[in-house]
């Protein structure tokens, strides 16, 4: 590919809206106070906004429940706020993505409400997925396994069942009735007209049903996608289809499909692996499960990341990982949820600056586009005793004032508590803070961002393990036709010393990237380094010999 | 970079506004230029004015003739143009040139040649020395060197030749002329490229375009030309405060979208045409160097707390130490110089403070390399001075990995 699509060399920062800023006191942050806050995220160095569902909804699951695809929430403002923030944000040079929650609308949304008066067999009843019986698809798992107990739930004004992979409040569209597609592709063309960059595909992986399968990952799923995509292109060049598929690698790859679905897709089972790599000190699970990641067409990418919005989920580890991971990293019960732990990433490293740096080293460095959590570039803290996730979607923390500076409103008016224990809690960890010491998380994670996007190998290039015989010690040549990258990490607590075998770059002299520091030129024997506790160093290989 | 368009006309094209006075020499000469290098191949002739309100066109037209090869090229303006204050004098120049530049790209031109209407000294010689090497098909880009009097573009030999050189690897010790010849490859190259909306653009365009052939891996020269002398259009009286914000903002802001490219990039070859032309203007500027050194001393005074937000405490020692001096012994150590320029980039990028302070409150230090390098060349001939500045480029270079390092990792000295 002749040169690089903007969501290959993007870095992306992930917030809700409600979180962010709020500008009328009233306790939810909101547009107008999104864009107060552009200069912040401008700052940041990040090229792109993925915004979490602001659209009206009863907000039973956060926004995903939505009762209206093309409105904005009035407790985050108007759809005019929203154009005011696109156009804010653009000016700025930064891109848009929102959600597209494709699966299913809230009970509320007025396809529902229509659909269950509707008679059966009608137009309006099938766009969801209607049953006499609540036996239908039995192979499909409960993924909300801690709140559900069956994929059906029954309806007594429609007197029949419905079909819902999430919540019970959540019924799933009926994609093989094709209005709701058309439907849907009016919403993408709302949007898209008004200018936003593009849409992260909520739960992509449930769109259709059929008996005998887990209903997940269907051919019929990926014939909605190429449609969708056909549409998008057709109409809407330069945006951007990032698939949510909590799959492992080699299914997610079906979504990219032949460069003709989705333009992203999360590699869901890596993350899992790099904290499961930290804490053991071997580098072995993140060598396997990027060694078992099939190469993607060029005009694609993965989307990577340490935390999100949701539990660090552990579907994609095994039975004994997951037990590990969970004594490992959630030792409290009560991080558990679902099959994952509800904690950001800070108190997942113990505060540990050392253990943060390098995990974002690692999300910098690997192929595909970072995404930043909103509140991690200040190693923002939880709550875990919140209830579902809402214990890592507290009020970003802005200064040590009242409400973390979030909000003017009386503290018991905000849609959530601000963190206030005496280790991550808004006087202690805060944005007001960090900016005004030059050695915060802040401006390392500024420096950090900036740094990746001078060099496109990163986004692009390609990735090549080296040999070391110490496994605390991972290394990998990161590489495109204008820069040879190599990056080192100690995955340990304590000092160590590797042996490389970089033969095959003899005559290259690495430059340390942060420092712009020359080291001894790489020869025929192993290049030995050594690393201190949690450390890393990404080294240019410049060529001499040429 | 592609091969030369061999088939096209050599395009000359005259960018004028106000330039009555002179407008008519210029159109001659470069029509004689034309006719007396360029005889067996088609050549076009462009009027690109900048909205003159005197007789400019009439009198390019009429100094042309009847001829069927002279083509007036509108330009889009914009209101905004004629209420700026003009660096180069002429408004919309990066309008006017974006709109002679696809004309000539259009006639998939062989060479264009760009000239300023409101120049004296313009010669058919000029015309040969910049558009030849490019007819020829052995460089895409000429920018000129014109014989100048040492203390004349002492902002350019001080600060715009040295970075462009350290950076972008090419020696073209006066990127930010007016004339120049380019391939219609570059023209296209230039096109596409987004500097057009740049902010600053009225001071900026030369210098972006010079630093966007460097970056482009196009193959660059420089001609001498000679003495050029200018009729005044009324910007001479702008202070240095407003010029240095202009033009080293502009060159700043080259650096940021350009990271990418010259943390890469090696020096490499600059053909230098012609031999150079010693006879200087036996009018050299007015420079006192006491009122130098006691700007760069008030300076130091007033607006330490602005550098200290960029300047590390190694630099701003240093320059205290130069308090001291008078203005015969006052000597501001070439690589010291160029870690300032270098650590004002790095202020531009971040914005520890605004930018416009920032650029301004680098005009006393400036004042002090002034008044050092006036101190230095003063009894020196052109070429021994030409040969000062060349030491002075080459200490932007051996720095050139301090500006990298601090780059790459920004190194907060004052937050809050």
């Amino acid at each position: 590919m002749p040169h690089p699509a903007w969501y290959q060399q993007a870095v992306i920062y992930e917030l809700p809206v409600k979180s962010f800023f709020d500008s009328n006191g009233d306790g939810i942050g909101d547009f107008p106070g999104l864009i107060e806050k552009l200069d912040y995220i401008e700052s940041l160095g990040v090229t792109c906004l993925w915004l979490l569902p602001f659209f009206p909804s009863p907000l039973r699951d956060d926004g995903y429940d939505i009762a209206d695809y093309c409105q904005v929430h009035p407790s985050f403002g108007m759809l005019d706020d929203f154009r005011r923030f696109l156009e804010a944000a653009h000016d700025r040079g930064l891109r848009v993505v929102i959600e597209l929650v494709l699966n299913h609308t809230s009970q509320e949304h007025e396809w529902f409400q229509r659909a269950r008066r509707a008679p059966a067999g009608s137009s309006e009843r099938n766009y969801y997925v209607w049953s006499d019986t609540d036996t239908a698809y039995p192979d499909a798992r409960i993924i909300f396994v801690d709140s559900e107990r069956s994929n059906w739930t029954w309806d007594p004004v429609a007197g029949a069942y419905f079909w819902h992979r999430f919540f019970h409040h959540q019924p799933d569209l009926n994609f093989d009735h094709p209005p709701v597609l058309e439907e849907l592709l009016r919403v993408v063309d709302f949007w898209m007209a008004m200018g936003v960059d593009g849409f992260r595909l909520d739960a992509v992986a449930y769109l259709a049903e059929r008996e005998g399968t887990a209903c997940e990952n269907l051919p019929q799923t990926h014939a909605i996608l190429k449609t969708l995509r056909r549409h998008v292109d057709a109409r809407w060049p330069d945006r951007m289809l990032l698939a949510e598929a909590n799959h492992g690698p080699a299914e997610v790859c079906a979504y990219f499909g032949a460069g003709d679905e989705c333009h992203m897709a999360y590699h869901f089972p890596l993350m899992p692996r790099v904290f499961m790599a930290l804490h053991v000190e071997d580098r072995q699970p993140i060598v396997d499960i990027l060694r078992a990641t099939p190469p993607i067409p060029d005009s694609c990418q993965w989307a990577l990341f340490l935390r999100n919005h949701d539990e660090l989920t552990l579907e994609m580890v095994d039975d004994d990982e997951r037990d590990y991971m969970y004594l490992a990293y959630s030792a409290d019960p009560q991080a558990r949820l679902n099959v994952g732990i509800r904690r950001r990433l800070a108190p997942l490293m113990g505060n540990n600056r050392r253990r943060l740096e390098l995990l974002n080293s690692l999300l910098f460095s690997f192929p595909g586009t970072p995404i930043v959590y909103y509140g991690d570039e200040i190693g923002m803290g939880d709550n875990m005793y919140l209830g579902d996730r809402n214990g890592v979607r507290t009020p970003m923390q802005w200064t040590n004032d009242r409400n973390a500076g979030f909000s003017r409103a009386d503290p018991p008016q905000l849609y959530s508590p601000v963190v206030m224990d005496p280790v991550y809690g808004y006087q202690a960890v805060n944005v007001e803070t960090q900016e005004r010491d030059g050695a915060s998380l802040l401006q390392w994670m500024r420096n950090l961002i900036g740094l990746r996007k001078l060099f496109p190998a990163f986004g692009v290039g390609s990735l090549e393990f080296v040999d070391a015989a110490n496994r605390k010690v991972l290394a990998y040549i990161r590489r495109d036709s204008h820069d040879t990258i190599l990056c080192v990490a100690n995955l340990s607590r304590s000092v160590q010393p590797v042996e490389l075998d970089l033969r095959a770059f003899a005559g290259s002299v690495p430059i340390e990237m942060l420092g712009y520091t020359e080291f001894p030129a790489i020869g025929s024997q192993p290049y030995f380094l050594t690393l201190g506790p949690y450390g890393f160093y990404w080294f240019e290989l410049q060529r001499r010999d040429v | 970079m592609s091969e030369p368009a061999t088939g096209g006309a050599v395009v000359a094209g005259l960018i004028t506004y106000q330039d009555a006075a002179t407008v008519g020499s210029v159109a001659r000469a470069v029509r004689a230029g034309l006719a007396a290098h360029f005889a067996g191949l088609p050549t076009r002739m462009l009027i690109v004015d900048a909205g003159s309100t005197d007789r400019t066109v009439a009198l390019a037209r009429e100094a042309l003739g009847a001829e069927a090869d002279v083509v007036e090229v509108a330009t889009p303006r914009s209101a905004a143009d004629l209420l700026e204050v003009p660096y180069h004098g002429v408004p919309g120049k990066a309008r006017a040139l974006h709109a002679l530049l696809s004309t000539a790209r259009d006639l998939t031109a062989r060479a264009c040649v760009v000239f300023d209407g409101g120049v004296r000294t313009v010669t058919p010689a000029w015309v040969a020395s910049l558009a030849q090497p490019v007819v020829d098909g052995r460089v895409d880009y000429v920018a000129p060197f014109f014989a100048r009097h040492p203390y004349e573009g002492a902002l350019t030999k001080g600060v715009v030749y040295p970075l462009i050189r350290a950076l972008y690897g090419v020696r073209l010790r006066q990127p930010a002329a007016a004339e120049f010849a380019c391939s219609t490859a570059l023209a296209g190259h230039w096109l596409r490229h987004d500097l057009w909306a740049r902010h600053g653009a009225r001071a900026g365009i030369d210098i972006w375009l010079a630093a966007a052939a460097a970056a482009g891996d196009f193959r660059v020269a420089e001609a001498s030309l000679g003495v050029r002398a200018h009729h005044a259009r009324g910007e001479e009286g702008l202070d240095l405060a407003s010029t240095i914000a202009q033009v080293i903002g502009a060159l700043f802001a080259d650096v940021e979208k350009n990271a990418r490219f010259w943390q890469r990039s090696q020096s490499r070859a600059t053909e230098r045409l012609g031999s150079p032309v010693v006879a200087v203007p036996t009018d050299p500027p007015a420079i006192d160097p006491d009122r130098l050194v006691e700007a760069f001393r008030l300076g130091y005074q007033e607006l330490r707390d602005i550098w200290t937000w960029v300047l590390p405490p190694r630099t701003i020692v240093d320059l205290k130490k130069l308090l001291e001096l008078s203005a015969r012994e006052f000597r501001l150590d070439d690589e010291l110089w160029a870690r300032v320029i270098y650590d004002f980039a790095i202020g531009y990028r971040m914005r520890p403070v605004a930018r416009d302070h920032l650029l301004r409150s680098l005009v006393p230090l400036y004042s002090g390399w002034l008044a050092s390098y006036v101190g230095q060349v003063h009894d020196l001939g052109p070429e021994a001075a030409d040969l000062r500045v060349e030491a002075l480029a080459q200490a932007f270079e051996n720095q050139k990995a301090y500006l990298i390092a601090r780059w790459r990792w920004p190194e907060r000295l004052r937050v809050g």
